[in-house]
């Protein structure tokens, strides 16, 4: 990777990717703890989770939980590549083996 | 764009943070109901305790089975929720019961070293095992359980000596109370 994925390395959208990719497989978080966990505004938030949506590397899903609208976001099989692969282009940038 | 060393250094720092964070806030969410429901067990057992005594052995052993069972349903539940929890799989049934039959024999080992132990000083042990645990996994996975392991064993250790003629109707109230609180609690992050 010569250039850093733009849709990941936006500082907020990386903090998102980051607490996904740390979940178990298949774990889904719900939309409150993850803005607490990134320390956006709701607003802000949602047209990030918009953008990851819409690239196809994370999947929205809205439901009820005892009887309240809950929204849950998980990392696709798609979204995990592009991380796995931005933290690779870090690393490379530290070790010396990307053009930095 | 082209990135510096130290922009990707402090990129790196910041995914393990957030993933940190994100892991721990994780596995309080994922806790909680089991934490409610081990602290309603503790209830209905120290209450049943208190008032039955000669039942004692019987009421617990059965709130055990309970206990386990509800633990399987529950982590079964949220699997199949979206909620995977990290260590609790198809085989969770097994290491379960292989752990509460672990305890069981530590406690029954213990025991038999020690000599006679009173009703009471039965009754604290296993609270006591139970805070070292929660105390040993806030160590690694978050200071909210140890907060609760601390809280756990304060509250047993002070109503063994400062309230030992109602200490089984304490550790209804309180441990019992404690751990539902602390379920609650882990449920807000």
């Amino acid at each position: 990777m010569e250039q850093p994925d733009n849709l990941i390395h936006q500082p907020v959208r990386l903090k998102i990717m980051a607490a996904l990719r740390a979940l178990p497989q298949g774990g889904k978080i719900e939309f409150v703890r993850l803005k607490a966990l990134v320390d956006a505004t709701e607003g802000n938030l949602g047209a990030h989770i918009s953008t990851l949506e819409q690239a196809g590397y994370v999947a929205v899903e809205k439901d009820f939980a005892a009887n309240r609208p809950r929204t849950r976001i998980a990392l696709t099989r798609q979204g995990e590549r592009a991380f796995e692969d931005y933290v690779s282009y870090l690393r490379g940038i530290i070790d010396g083996g990307a053009t930095a | 764009m082209t990135l510096s060393s130290d922009q990707a250094t402090e990129s790196l720092k910041e995914i393990h943070r957030t993933g940190r964070r994100s892991r721990q806030a994780y596995g309080y969410a994922n806790s909680s109901p089991f934490f409610v429901l081990w602290g309603v067990i503790w209830m209905i057992g120290y209450t049943g305790t208190d008032l039955y005594p000669r039942h004692a052995n019987l009421l617990w052993a059965a709130l055990m089975v309970a206990g386990v069972l509800g633990t399987i349903v529950i982590g079964r539940a949220r699997a199949q929720a979206g909620d995977p929890h990290p260590g609790i799989n198809h085989h969770a049934g097994w290491r379960f019961l292989a752990t509460w039959v672990a305890v069981g024999v530590f406690i029954a080992a213990t025991f038999t070293i020690f000599g006679h132990a009173s009703h009471e000083q039965q009754a604290a042990f296993t609270p006591l095992i139970v805070a070292l645990i929660y105390s040993v996994a806030g160590i690694w996975l978050g200071v909210r359980f140890l907060v609760t392991g601390i809280a756990v064993a304060a509250l047993t250790l002070g109503g063994y000596f400062f309230l030992h003629e109602h200490f089984m109707l304490w550790m209804a109230a309180v441990g019992g109370g404690a751990l539902v609180l602390a379920g609650l609690w882990l449920r807000t992050v």
